[in-house]
């Protein structure tokens, strides 16, 4: 009995204690994180060329009231996408720390995949071509000289072995 | 002095001039007192040019403040070691700077194939003196640094002064290093003008063979390992001094030093091809025609104010004469091309697809796939204006989701490739080669998952580069045994002596080694941590294992600047370890601030201290630190790169004729005779 009271205690004296932590607002230093990593999609705009959440240059007062300004957008509720818009009405597409996955921008993203895409399929087009040309000169080589093609190739591939850089 | 470097200034153009309209004549009359006058012009132009660069660094030594450039970059209580760095501080002096270097290069090439090549050597120096020209062009009447310091008169005219001290150097850039990596960046950017030079002088004089790869494979090295250890200290100089925790922020001008890099690193590989096969005659041209255009337009992006960066220079409408230049030159390789296209016919013919020659093929492709990622990326603002009317920035995020997944390509392929045989690669060899480094990887990547290392780049990077650094290792071992076995040597000397009998060859082998380094330093930024903090003094704050203590906040005036710093002691598990001093410096001359970052550096990890100023709200120093995991590597790494190039620039000790060890001696001698002219059967050094 002695046994059940302490444990019915113990929970409430838990529940009793984590009651603050559940009206409570959170932590102080939570939207500041939160900012801080919103801030890495954005774009200081002191002129430095920095990422905003990386911008901590000497007297720049820039990077701290815009992240400033992200802190009171989350604590009055905003989403991500509205801060963004915020911004971006406030200083233009600039403000972006790369270009959004819509529009125009997809040149960017796209350009290098679709280099990539191209290369390649020219680097194995090349490589099936040069595959099918045929090694006039070794062949001529081998029935010139008598020497026979097993040997030919053991030498031929002994010296490429050899003279590989 | 300024009227002395101005007036060598105008003669060393005239000169170029000279060396380029008769040189022309000289190709067309083939007279030999016209080209060698032509070749003394050149000569004269690069020792005008060393006057003029002396005259403009005696002005900043002698303090003379009638001179603009003097005035705007100098003033009395800069160190002697400023003073020099203070000569490419600024648009017209960096620019001289550039003509300085491109002639010293020139003069070196002029000097060494003085009596050698001599159908080649005329077209060389021609193109040559037409990069001088428009160098001095630019030193002479855009952007000239002996401009005498002037007001308006009464009667309108400008009357000359002299002012009592100078505005001063930009804060930014007096830190050592700023003092040898423009020197060394430039080098890279000026030296890559040689091969460019042999290249198109190659082309229009339809120089037979392979020769002009040859003679200009060492310039090539060298103007790449500048670019290499130029992109390296700027890296280095922005983390010590820009005080951000980085090294490299993709910022336009730091793509535009990568640039030529990434189209030099593929000629150096792709030219092997043409070496030893005969094969990538258009391509190896035309990377090298890129390697130069993109040195220019390098230069162009960081002087045009065209992308907005720190680095650059103020904005002027000097951007317009290099687009001129730039078209200019595409218009002369295009035509000099489809002139003579037919001189760079190749017999490009393929064993196999597991060989060598693809190994670079893929490698040229993500090299260039790289820069064209880099170029786009850079100017996509410029472009998205120009479309859309909206400028949309390009950061740091779009350059590492593109770029992260292509340096791993490339890394796969820096193991992959220098095991692959010229020609064909056996299964058998394919498995005695890469048997063991890819259990090594993957033992690596088994380790250092529970370990911690789960972000997936990370983790790959890591597997690749124990696995890159494998392959390097069994090459050098079991080249050492063979040496070890015949010579009874040590198996350093072993590794020396084989190091030393192919420079080339294992010279490339240390290049990658450093690579991998790098590569390791790079993979560390995943685990970066940071805090921002306001410091009372007597208090304390915890980062990692290290604890630090404010012990104080003062102010100290030294000769050309007053710096507010911090004063903390760093300890470790209650044991001190050392003291740190960041700095706030502020330069009277000019008003500027700049950051002195302290750092703590151990091979594992940087402690890395900002003085972030103070609170607004409360006058309390702010301090910014950061736990930089293994940065150590990319410096190490750099070194180890630089030391790779220059042992590949040293001769091989002695050349070993491959054919003379085949066992059966009188068949052989007969296919000696026979395949005498294919260079790769010829010797066993190249």
């Amino acid at each position: 009995m002695i046994k059940g009271r302490g444990i019915f205690l113990a929970t409430v004296l838990c529940i009793a204690g984590s009651l603050p932590l559940l009206v409570s607002p959170l932590p102080a230093q939570q939207p500041s994180d939160r900012a801080h990593q919103i801030g890495g999609k954005f774009m200081c705009m002191c002129g430095c060329n920095q990422v905003l959440s990386q911008c901590n240059h000497v007297g720049c007062t820039v990077s701290t009231s815009m992240l400033k300004e992200v802190d009171q957008a989350l604590a009055r509720g905003d989403s991500e996408d509205a801060i963004t818009q915020a911004f971006v009405q406030e200083f233009g597409t600039k403000v972006y720390a790369e270009p959004p996955h819509s529009g125009f921008s997809l040149v960017a993203w796209s350009m290098p995949a679709v280099c990539l895409a191209i290369g390649l399929v020219l680097v194995l087009f090349v490589i099936r071509r040069w595959r099918k040309r045929p090694a006039h000169a070794v062949s001529s080589v081998a029935s010139s000289s008598g020497i026979s093609p097993e040997m030919l190739e053991r030498a031929r591939l002994r010296a490429a072995r050899e003279t590989q850089d | 002095m300024d009227v002395f470097g101005s007036f060598a200034l105008l003669l060393a153009f005239v000169c170029a001039v000279y060396a380029f309209i008769g040189g022309i004549a000289a190709i067309r009359t083939r007279h030999p007192l016209l080209v060698k006058s032509t070749r003394q012009a050149g000569l004269a132009t690069c020792g005008l040019i060393f006057l003029a660069t002396l005259s403009l660094e005696y002005l900043f030594f002698s303090d003379n403040f009638s001179v603009a450039y003097v005035v705007a970059h100098s003033n009395r209580s800069l160190s002697p070691f400023y003073k020099v760095a203070a000569l490419w501080a600024g648009q017209e002096g960096s620019l001289l700077f550039w003509s300085f270097l491109l002639a010293v290069y020139v003069f070196s090439a002029l000097i060494a194939y003085r009596n050698k090549n001599g159908e080649l050597m005329p077209y060389v120096g021609v193109v040559l003196a037409g990069v001088q020209i428009f160098f001095l062009t630019l030193n002479n009447f855009v952007a000239s640094p002996f401009k005498a310091l002037g007001v308006p008169g009464v009667n309108g005219a400008m009357d000359l002064v002299a002012r009592g001290d100078g505005n001063g150097l930009n804060p930014l850039l007096q830190y050592p290093e700023m003092v040898i990596h423009p020197p060394n960046l430039y080098s890279g950017y000026t030296g890559f003008t040689i091969p460019f030079a042999f290249a198109l002088g190659a082309l229009l004089a339809r120089y037979p063979g392979e020769k002009w790869i040859h003679l200009t494979r060492k310039w090539t090295m060298i103007a790449w390992g500048f670019q290499t250890a130029g992109i390296l200290l700027g890296a280095h100089w922005a983390y010590a001094v820009l005080g951000w925790g980085g090294y490299w922020a993709w910022d336009p001008v730091e793509n535009a030093s990568l640039l030529p890099w990434l189209t030099g690193t593929a000629f150096l590989h792709s030219v092997m091809m043409q070496e030893k096969r005969g094969m990538m005659k258009v391509w190896n041209v035309w990377l090298v025609f890129c390697t130069f255009l993109l040195c220019i337009l390098g230069t162009f992006l960081t002087r045009s104010g065209v992308v907005s960066s720190v680095h650059a220079f103020a904005s002027s409408n000097i951007g317009n004469w290099f687009v001129g230049f730039i078209a200019i030159i595409l218009l002369v390789c295009l035509t000099a091309y489809f002139k003579n296209r037919d001189y760079l016919k190749s017999e490009n013919q393929l064993d196999s697809i597991v060989s060598r020659e693809s190994s670079f093929l893929f490698n040229n492709l993500i090299l260039l796939v790289s820069c064209v990622a880099v170029l786009s990326g850079t100017l996509f603002p410029v472009f998205s204006e120009w479309f859309t009317g909206d400028r949309i920035s390009v950061g740091t995020p779009f350059f590492n989701k593109v770029n992260i997944p292509i340096g791993l390509l490339l890394l796969f392929l820096t193991g992959v490739g220098p095991l692959l045989a010229w020609r064909k690669t056996s299964l058998d060899s394919l498995k005695r080669n890469f048997g063991w480094p890819l259990l090594m990887g993957l033992v690596a990547g088994a380790i250092a998952f529970p370990l911690g290392v789960r972000g997936f780049y990370s983790l790959i990077c890591l597997i690749l580069c124990v696995f890159v650094a494998s392959t390097i290792t069994m090459e050098f071992y079991r080249g050492a045994k063979v040496i070890r076995a015949r010579s009874g040597a040590s198996f350093l000397a072993s590794a020396v002596d084989l190091t030393m009998r192919n420079t080339r060859r294992y010279g490339g082998y240390i290049v990658h080694m450093g690579m991998v380094l790098i590569f390791i330093g790079i993979a560390g930024t995943a685990f970066n941590k940071d805090i921002q903090k306001e410091m009372q003094i007597d208090s304390s704050m915890q980062i990692g294992p290290y604890s630090l203590l404010l012990q104080n906040f003062d102010t100290k005036q030294e000769k050309n600047y007053t710096a507010e710093r911090m004063i903390i002691e760093v300890t470790r598990d209650n044991k001190p370890v050392m003291m740190l001093y960041p700095e706030r410096r502020i330069f009277p001359a000019n008003q500027a601030s700049g950051t002195m970052v302290a750092i703590y550096s151990t091979l594992k990890q940087d402690l890395y201290v900002v003085y972030a100023g103070q609170s607004p709200d409360t006058q309390a120093p702010v301090i910014h630190v950061y736990l930089n995991p293994l940065v150590k590597c990319i410096w190490f790494g750099g070194v180890v790169v630089v030391l790779g190039t220059l042992v590949a620039l040293l001769p091989n000790r002695r050349a070993v004729l491959v054919l003379a060890a085949v066992q059966e001696p009188t068949r052989v001698k007969s296919m000696a005779g026979t395949l005498t002219p294919s260079p790769t059967l010829r010797e066993g050094h190249d």
